[in-house]
């Protein structure tokens, strides 16, 4: 092997070693920066008050979910908060513009925001629940086959039946107008199963405590928090704010105060 | 209309050609050079491979070519059945195809489909039909009738901002009122056979529609002055339509526009009657029920019932009505918007309601069938099918109801009660 060719090898080695120590320092990140993430020395949240029980306004105050979320967060972070009340079609303007720093408002993750924005992790997940009797559980869609569904009408349920109805499966499908009436429909004994999204059940739940179900999720609609995507330190502080709240179980008892 | 399939055989050509010139550069020099690294070490190839690469790579996409298929007829027992497409911004053939299969499908005659004047004719008297093409041949080979809605006006048909004032696509100068009646003689020419509906102007009763100006309804009516003997000239077959006038409770001098009453009263004031065949409405159902009573102060499906009793006051009820637009939204965060219960069972009774008590309208239309994109916001919610061409429960209901199928209910059950 020639000298120049011993050469040439090792700036080569050399070169690729350095990209690799490059990479590597990328993937351990400073620790985020508050001052960074919040200018204004507080943390300023947009919420759409009209989506009970996330988040409602009395006149007074602005509460539900995503304001008691909020509160925990900004308490884990250790900045004070403030609420500004948008309608929900004016959230992610204002988010982007920097009128506000975060966006807790039973934000669905919408991969088409991806460009502007960054999601946390989920908090909640409205996703679609096949609801059975405690004592008659099914556990998949295909174990419907002969049995009578209650859904709602023109619903992304009523999409789900379709499909099952165009794999040849006989089912009984029972439309109705609420959701609601879907799972009295289950609970009456009308129905054997119901196809509802999560926040109807869960409040459902709630006006009849002692009624037993079986539920499994069929799809998922995963809540999130909504950060600017250029403000990477924010992402951080309320993901980790997110994540620990879930760990110690408080992120669970907000939920069940609320749904 | 053959002029896709043109250029495409051209770009193979343009292809095969240059790389078979770069094979033979490269041959040439592989047989001039001892050692194969020494390719490598001539910056000057390095440069015209990476040139190559880059062009190839960023220009070249598999050309798609579409097969038009049979031609087709609509299966339908319901022909007042109509679909307001948005294939004008549809850049892939075979999903303007697509979207036209599931349009017969469902059991409409009949589509409404934007034919955007900025779109075809971007400089002056220079036409571009491609995409009008495309739309028209599928459309035509699914057998279904086209509803040309026409409007936004091109660059050099409006004042250049450097005049003092920058204008949107919406803003229709009086002065290019005679090149729109133009556009739209060219455009019933060209789709003598094809098209025989037009629509002038789109919901001119709206400030926005009407370029930001206060609305114009003198100003509308020497519009159609102009347009009515143009197409006709085209085209003696054809059928103007007026109006396409929008739902809204303004009242006189507000900068948001006018509603459609006072803006009908004054088209005829004006003196429109002899220059349009069919009025254009657009009758949304908003947060109502398709029977629901109608008022002057609420928006609901049956409003347009005072549009008809101007036009009998007018002495002008040989005329048919076209909603050429019209239905019910379910996003689950607008305010205007029912729950997807209500959404289909009060489209279907829209229909059935329009066939049972207005022998005068001759389609009924519904917004929308399908963006090429979501919205993300509540007007994704106004289609009957998803932008991945995912059917929603309301384009079942409407093929239902079209068809005479009798696959699901098409209303909902009572509320269950207590044993």
């Amino acid at each position: 092997m020639s000298m120049r060719v011993r050469l040439a090898l090792s700036l080569g080695l050399a070169l690729i070693t350095a990209g690799l120590l490059l990479l590597f320092a990328s993937w351990i990140e400073r620790p985020a920066d508050k001052a960074k993430a919040f200018p204004r020395g507080v943390m300023i949240v947009g919420v759409d008050a009209s989506v009970p029980p996330f988040a409602s306004d009395d006149g007074q105050a602005v509460y539900g979910l995503d304001i008691d979320l909020a509160n925990a967060i900004a308490l884990t972070i250790d900045l004070p908060v403030r609420f500004v009340n948008i309608s929900y079609y004016g959230l992610y303007d204002a988010l982007i513009s920097g009128e506000v720093d975060i966006l807790i408002s039973a934000l669905r993750v919408e991969e088409a925001r991806m460009d502007d924005v960054r999601y946390t992790r989920q908090y909640f997940d409205n996703g679609l629940l096949l609801v059975t009797r405690a004592e008659k559980p099914i556990s998949s869609l295909e174990g419907l086959a002969g049995q009578k569904v209650s859904y709602e009408f023109g619903s992304v349920a009523d999409t789900q039946l379709r499909v099952l109805e165009e794999k040849n499966e006989v089912i009984t499908g029972l439309p109705y107008e609420l959701p609601t009436y879907a799972l009295d429909s289950l609970r009456l004994g009308y129905a054997d199963a119901a196809i509802v999204d999560a926040i109807t059940l869960r409040l459902y739940q709630r006006r009849f405590a002692g009624w037993p179900s079986a539920q499994r999720y069929l799809t998922r609609d995963p809540y999130a928090i909504a950060v600017p995507r250029d403000n990477r330190d924010a992402w951080r502080l309320v993901d980790g704010a997110l994540a620990a709240l879930k760990e110690s179980g408080e992120l669970d008892r907000i939920i069940a105060m609320w749904l | 209309m053959q002029g896709t399939a043109n250029e495409h055989a051209l770009l193979y050509l343009i292809a095969e050609l240059m790389s078979h010139i770069v094979w033979r550069m490269l041959n040439s020099f592989r047989q001039r050079s001892r050692r194969s690294f020494k390719l490598l070490a001539r910056p000057e190839w390095l440069l015209l491979l990476a040139t190559v690469y880059i062009v190839f790579s960023s220009t070249w996409s598999p050309v798609e070519y579409v097969e038009l298929g049979e031609a087709r007829i609509v299966q339908t027992i319901k022909p007042q059945v109509c679909i307001h497409t948005m294939l004008e911004n549809e850049v892939q053939e075979r999903k303007i195809k697509r979207s036209l299969e599931l349009v017969r499908e469902i059991g409409a005659t009949t589509i409404v489909q934007f034919f955007p004047w900025a779109y075809f004719e971007p400089r002056d008297n220079q036409y571009n039909w491609t995409q009008a093409d495309l739309i028209v041949r599928h459309a035509k080979n699914q057998g279904l009738r086209i509803i040309a809605r026409l409007g936004l006006t091109p660059d050099w048909a409006r004042p250049a901002a450097s005049e003092g004032r920058a204008t949107t696509l919406n803003y229709l100068p009086e002065a290019s009122f005679d090149d729109f009646a133009q556009y739209a003689a060219r455009l019933a020419t060209r789709y003598r056979e094809e098209i025989r509906h037009f629509i002038i102007w789109n919901e001119p009763n709206l400030s926005f529609e009407w370029g930001y100006r206060p609305v114009d309804p003198p100003a509308y009516v020497r519009l159609l002055q102009k347009s009515y003997p143009a197409i006709k000239d085209a085209n003696p077959q054809a059928l103007v339509l007026a109006g396409a006038l929008a739902p809204t409770k303004e009242i006189q001098g507000s900068p948001a526009g006018l509603n459609e009453m006072d803006y009908l009263r004054q088209m005829y004031s004006s003196g429109a009657a002899p220059y349009f065949d069919a009025l254009a409405v657009h009758s949304y159902g908003s947060t109502e029920a398709a029977d629901a009573e109608p008022s002057a102060d609420q928006l609901n499906f049956r409003r347009l019932e005072f549009l008809r009793q101007i036009m009998l006051e007018a002495d002008d009820g040989a005329k048919p009505v076209f909603i050429t637009e019209s239905g019910w939204n379910d996003h689950p965060r607008w305010s205007g918007a029912v729950r997807p219960s209500q959404r289909l069972q009060y489209t279907i009774k829209a229909f059935e309601f329009a066939e049972a008590n207005w022998n005068w309208v001759e389609q009924l239309c519904i917004w929308a069938f399908r963006y090429p994109a979501p919205l993300n916001g509540y007007p994704d919610n106004f289609t009957l099918v998803s932008p991945a061409f995912d059917l929603k429960p309301i384009y079942y209901a409407i093929q239902d109801y079209a068809r005479g199928w009798e696959r699901r209910p098409t209303q909902w059950l009572p509320p269950p009660e207590e044993p």
